[in-house]
């Protein structure tokens, strides 16, 4: 019989509060995602548009500027059209920037079978998806609604009239619409690589849950003679979101347009599939036995 | 100290995974000191070791572990050390970053993070170098170390290791196995899987055997094989006629083999009964005809035990 000296000594300092458990993954989730030469590349891609639009923005409202190189021609406006088109433009690049960086933060994760490990913390199944969520959610925000509302302020700046005041809601529909689509993202670049474990495989995936539903809604609209299908076209619903967010004029044939809630009811079906997908696929342990 | 918060317990737990079973009907209690869990692959071991740590749920009976359950996960995993069998880490990181992260994820400060996983690197010793190189191009010997150096850094009560000395070189096993001991010495929970039988056999507090999901035996290994009475118990004999020993010997009816030691200097005895054994020894020797050196069960241990009672096939004896 062993004799047990009952000297060791449990851990006893101070700790964090729980809540900041999930931030620890998030900075080496970051740190994971931005230590790719190609992530740091797509970054730079995604932003020469905003270079464009910051030069353009700059022509539009420097008088010398516009006679010198438009010759006075009116044709640049800086209004809520132009935004929608930054915003659409950068919310594009955020998914393919989304396709790149969400497989390596989970699948990486799944593939190594490091979830035992990162589980045997106490952080639960959502603190490991929320730590995951920021790390995605901050890195689209880089080419998002951080880049848009820089270009708002410039523009609230180099305008000659009091712009930004008269022009609130146009920014807050920017944060708002960008938000909604890095939720959206986020929860579906998440699901997708926890579902498919090979990264290049989940990052094609990623790209197919948003643009193969679009074929299915259009093939269900020319047959049914419907606009419902419509719904399932993610480009389509998410430019009507962001052009209703934005107060711009409609761009669709009115006879097409979708009801709010509708689109409302589809995001949200959406995000609730990705939960359970997350909910089935996060977990600590596939059947082990030995 | 309230012996339910000093100690590991499983009662009536089974766990199906679907319809795999993975443990049936599991009670068993696991006080301070080495616990070994032994059975051949596919037993239940992993799982019994992942209901240990929370990692799964029981699907029937309640386990507690130091008088917590794994719903009071803050607590529940402060106390719990794991170090998991499946050569597995998150991508990218070095050594210390491991470490220092998982610290960060149990709620240290950065300050205390540096520190306690200095001292562990240091107990397990893994210099600093090594350290601070990715775990990618560990080898084997070095990721086992750091696994357990991750495990270990932020002082849990109970440490629950499953394989920890696959793929470690005689040198570090011996190393890891000393810490074992110094760890379950001073009143830790260390609780470890292994094929190493022999290894862990010399340090192992109690053992727990289980195969097919099902527990076989538990507790003293001494005892465990006093318990297992159909197979004789087998004693060598050191002495200096070994010939008319074992013809003494089988002069009693409890004695059913006696098999010379091969250098000729001592005699194999199996027996039925020890006591009636022990008796007839004293005997023996106090007559002074044979004199006898040293005396010392030689199938009282874990490898005997599994033999005896999952077999070499893996199925229950």
């Amino acid at each position: 019989m062993s004799v047990f000296l009952h000297e060791y000594r449990p851990y006893s300092g101070r700790t964090t509060p729980l809540w900041t458990r999930p931030l620890v993954l998030a900075r080496y989730g970051l740190a994971e995602v931005w230590s790719s030469k190609i992530t740091v590349g797509l970054f730079v891609l995604s932003l020469l548009p905003c270079v464009v639009e910051l030069v353009m923005i700059y022509l539009a409202d420097n008088p010398v500027a516009r006679l010198l190189i438009l010759r006075g021609n009116p044709v640049l406006t800086i209004n809520e059209t132009f935004f929608l088109n930054v915003l659409e433009t950068q919310c594009w690049f955020a998914l393919v920037i989304a396709s790149w960086i969400a497989p390596r933060l989970v699948s990486f994760d799944l593939g190594d079978s490091a979830l035992p490990i990162l589980l045997s913390h106490p952080i639960s199944r959502f603190g490991y998806l929320l730590g995951k969520f920021i790390a995605l959610a901050v890195s689209l925000s880089y080419v998002t609604w951080i880049p848009c509302l820089v270009l708002f302020v410039y523009q609230s700046y180099a305008s000659p009239q009091p712009w930004m005041l008269t022009h609130l809601p146009l920014g807050l529909g920017i944060f708002a619409g960008a938000v909604l689509w890095i939720a959206l993202l986020s929860l579906t670049g998440l699901a997708v690589s926890s579902w498919v474990k090979w990264r290049v495989i989940a990052t094609g995936a990623i790209f197919a849950v948003v643009f193969v539903p679009a074929g299915v809604g259009g093939i269900a609209n020319a047959i049914l003679r419907t606009k419902w299908g419509l719904l399932l076209n993610v480009p389509v619903v998410m430019t009507e979101i962001w052009q209703r967010l934005l107060g711009a004029p409609a761009f669709m044939n009115p006879r097409l347009e979708l009801p709010n809630f509708a689109m409302a009811a589809v995001l949200a079906l959406a995000s609730l599939m990705c939960v359970a997908v997350l909910n089935a696929r996060i977990r600590a342990r596939e059947v082990v036995r030995g | 100290m309230n012996p339910v918060n000093d100690t590991i317990r499983f009662e009536n737990v089974s766990k199906f995974y679907g319809e795999v079973l993975g443990v049936n009907r599991v009670t068993l209690t696991m006080s301070p000191g080495i616990t070994t869990l032994v059975g051949p692959n596919g037993s239940g071991k992993t799982t019994l070791m992942n209901l240990m740590t929370g990692l799964v749920q029981p699907s029937r009976g309640t386990i507690s572990v130091l008088g917590l359950e794994p719903r009071n996960a803050t607590e529940f995993f402060c106390n719990l050390g794991y170090c998991a069998q499946f050569d597995s880490f998150p991508r990218g990181l070095t050594g210390f970053q491991f470490v220092l992260d998982s610290l960060m994820l149990f709620g240290m400060s950065e300050e205390d993070a540096h520190h306690l996983t200095a001292e562990a690197l240091e107990r397990v010793q893994l210099d600093v170098d090594a350290a601070q190189r990715k775990i990618a191009g560990y080898s084997k010997g070095m990721r086992q170390k750091i696994r357990l150096a991750q495990a270990i850094a932020h002082h849990p009560r109970v440490l629950v290791l499953d394989e920890p000395l696959n793929g470690l070189d005689p040198m570090a096993r011996a190393e890891s196995l000393a810490l074992f001991q110094e760890l379950g010495r001073q009143g830790m929970h260390v609780v470890i899987s292994s094929h190493i039988l022999d290894e862990v056999d010399r340090i192992a507090d109690r053992v727990v055997l289980i195969t097919g999901g099902y527990l076989i035996a538990q507790g003293n290994i001494h005892e465990v094989r006093r318990e297992v009475r159909d197979k004789p118990m087998q004693v060598l004999i050191r002495c200096d006629s070994p010939e008319l020993l074992a013809s003494k010997m089988f002069a009693v009816n409890h004695c059913v083999e006696a098999r010379l030691h091969a250098d000729g200097h001592g005699v194999f005895v199996r027996t039925a009964d020890i006591d009636q054994f022990y008796r007839l020894l004293n005997d023996i020797a106090v007559e002074g005809l044979v004199r006898i050196e040293a005396v010392a069960p030689a199938d009282d241990n874990t490898n005997a035990i599994y033999q005896y009672l999952i077999g070499s096939d893996g199925s229950a004896a």
